[in-house]
């Protein structure tokens, strides 16, 4: 049983938690946060060993591997203290705030020799499996056209309003505005075809956040397929509303994720949870959190980082998948500032994360 | 003397929404309308508009920085042209006014109207304890705004919160008072949300309220273009009310404030719109159904996940 310690118990460490109780082959044994707080509710969650410091934690001989959901600003150096101490690495997207940062992770995790995974699950979404299926299986011919879209962000929070980590607000912790969703949907591009760069870039703002909250993006890949990136942080969308998709035009065909996307997920959430009553009363394996058919996505991709480790291969998202989406991030940032036609905007609404672009390069 | 609540609305909308000027023509004719005049010019002036969370005033949340901005000109237009003015504001369980101010555009209003932003949470605080319904309600309440010369509360007109399954008929002036408690987590007083909302109403009395329905918030957000003006908090509220389509001898908020002295009914005199007519356009937003749609939904959800060991997200924790 491969035993894994998760460094950070936040919003989506706690996430993580949930989902790795699902996992086979694996058990979280520990849980470092500076929190005291996050520490109690760890332990109320079965957690047997918690740790005010994480490099604690690294340093039990009884933690196979990690979970890394710390803050951004945190990662180049859990990563580092992580791969230094001999543990498998699974971290949260980002990988980094910068190239320069995932430069100097990839180093370390190289001379480590240790597995290594970035968090994309968005690539997990059932809609967006079926969506690859279609496009590897040549059905919809050669794509040209695609739009990728997501309006989301800390004004959707579920329920109800929860309060917002301050790193979160703060574009020098937390990096670039398109590190948060953006990044998700120039994933998806890359991982459909295979390769970017970008043609123009749009960077605004309605909200008077100290940077851009939305963004339209037009990318290119090397085969010529072109992809609209429409990126948004202005929505308050209340839970199960999920303003995600992506629209793929190709010269046999067309498909969208919103076809593979039940018309009620009400009425999803009430059959899969049926299906599971069943399995359960069955004594079959439960399927976890499909019925809130995005969740599930942890899960599975929690799975693969551990079926990677115990069988020695690489995992299906690496580091260079994540220094990757960095890379285009800052390569949007500069198209962006060399605009003539957006001087207004990089002088007022993307300021902040175009100044920081600039250092970056 | 008996209340008088005025009704104006706004010329428009064009496609863009409701432009300032016909903001401003709506706030001052209802404002006329209600007829209040301080006995003397007023030196500070506090006004308390309603920000949630940082949801703009496009969803029906969070008051127009524009009106705000046609009271700041009415002040100073019919008032006093040199008075102080303060914007203000207390933190909230997920909200910190540091951010909001800059988010919701009130950074804006303040450069351009020359008004200083508060963060009430950061300023003095008076312990007070206030009977209401027969038990004591203690809460920690803003010093300064016990001594502005002239406070005015500018809520937004909708429907909710739901504190805690503590269901609220309406937000509307009661309610953004409580939003002057200095506590942080206020959330601790959803058990006994309406005692408390009287409690604030007993000791902060704002001299005029101005009631943001530019944008008004239902079962959907809708462009009312209506600005709601008074000086009795109770008889605000119970048009309010009665635009939204509820009955305000129904919403125990009102019916309490009114037992405790806050305000009245009695004699209310609406003066502009016509009631009726504003009611049949707002999205009315059922009491009943979004409990049976919420709690109903998360009590299933708790017991599938206790039946077959699946998890909640933390989003529905």
């Amino acid at each position: 049983m491969m035993r894994i310690g998760l460094l950070g118990f936040g919003k989506m460490g706690r996430m993580r938690l949930k989902a790795a109780r699902f996992l086979r082959g694996a058990t979280v044994t520990a849980v470092a946060d500076s929190s005291k707080r996050a520490l109690e509710a760890a332990r109320r969650q079965g957690v047997p060993h918690v740790y005010a410091d994480y490099h604690d934690l690294l340093a039990s001989p009884a933690v196979d591997a990690v979970i890394i959901t710390v803050p951004n600003a945190m990662h180049e150096e859990a990563i580092t203290a992580a791969a230094l101490a001999g543990k498998h690495i699974f971290v949260e997207k980002p990988l980094a705030r910068s190239s320069d940062e995932c430069l100097r992770i990839a180093d370390a995790v190289d001379r480590a020799e240790v597995a290594a995974m970035v968090g994309h699950n968005y690539r997990y979404f059932p809609p967006v499996k079926r969506l690859k299926r279609d496009l590897d299986s040549g059905a919809l011919g050669d794509i040209v056209l695609s739009t990728l879209e997501i309006v989301d962000g800390p004004l959707a929070p579920a329920l109800e309003s929860r309060p917002i980590p301050d790193w979160y607000m703060d574009p020098g912790d937390r990096g670039p505005w398109l590190l948060d969703l953006g990044y998700h949907v120039i994933d998806l591009f890359l991982w459909f075809f295979g390769d970017a760069r970008v043609l123009h870039a749009y960077l605004d703002r309605r909200y008077g956040f100290a940077h851009e909250d939305n963004a339209s993006i037009l990318l290119e890949s090397g085969a010529g397929a072109k992809g609209t990136i429409h990126v948004g942080w202005f929505s308050k969308l209340i839970f199960p509303s999920f303003d995600f998709r992506v629209i793929l035009h190709g010269t046999a065909g067309f498909a969208s994720t919103d076809q593979y996307t039940p018309a009620s997920l009400k009425l999803h959430a009430a059959i899969e949870g049926a299906k599971n009553a069943l399995r359960r009363t069955t004594g079959r394996r439960i399927h976890p959190l499909s019925y809130t058919f995005y969740y599930g996505s942890y899960v599975e991709e929690l799975q693969q980082f551990v079926n990677s480790v115990r069988s020695g291969t690489q995992p299906p998202t690496t580091i260079k998948d994540g220094w990757e989406t960095v890379r285009i991030i800052e390569e949007i940032y500069g198209s962006a500032a060399r605009s003539p036609a957006l001087t207004n905007v990089v002088s007022t609404a993307a300021g902040e994360s175009l100044r920081k672009a600039e250092g970056i390069r | 003397m008996a209340p008088i609540v005025s009704l104006a609305r706004a010329a428009g909308p064009t496609r863009a929404g409701f432009e300032q000027g016909a903001i401003t023509e709506a706030v001052h004719r209802a404002l006329d309308l209600a007829g209040y005049s301080p006995q003397s010019p007023p030196q500070t002036v506090a006004i308390k508009p309603n920000l949630r969370f940082y949801w703009d005033h496009s969803t029906g949340e969070t008051t127009d920085p524009r009106v705000v901005g046609a009271v700041i000109d009415y002040v100073r237009g019919r008032w006093n042209p040199e008075a102080r003015i303060s914007v203000v504001e207390t933190d909230a369980s997920s909200m910190r006014t540091r951010y909001a101010y800059p988010i919701l555009g009130y950074d804006r209003l303040a450069a351009e109207k020359d008004v200083e932003l508060v963060n009430l949470s950061e300023g003095e605080m008076l312990e007070t304890q206030t009977r209401v319904n027969g038990r004591t309600v203690s809460l920690p309440l803003p010093h300064s705004l016990l001594n502005a010369d002239l406070f005015v509360s500018c809520p937004k007109l909708k429907v909710g919160p739901f504190a805690g399954g503590n269901a609220l008929h309406i937000t509307c002036t009661l309610k953004n008072l409580y939003g002057c408690i200095g506590k942080r987590r206020k959330v601790v007083y959803h058990p006994r949300v309406n005692e408390v909302i009287v409690a604030v109403n007993k000791h902060l009395r704002p001299h005029v309220h101005v009631v943001d329905g530019i944008v008004a918030l239902g079962s959907r957000p809708v462009r009312l273009g209506l600005i709601i003006a008074g000086t009795d908090a109770v008889a605000v509220d119970s048009v309010a009310a009665r635009v939204m389509g509820y009955n305000p001898g129904a919403v125990k908020q009102i019916t309490l404030a009114e037992r405790e002295g806050v305000g009245t009914r009695r004699g209310l005199v609406i003066t502009g719109e016509d009631v009726r007519a504003l009611a049949r356009e707002f999205p009315k937003r059922s009491q009943l159904m979004f409990k049976l749609t919420w709690n109903l939904q998360l009590k299933m959800l708790r017991a599938y996940a206790g039946l077959t060991g699946d998890a909640v997200p933390p989003a529905l924790d």
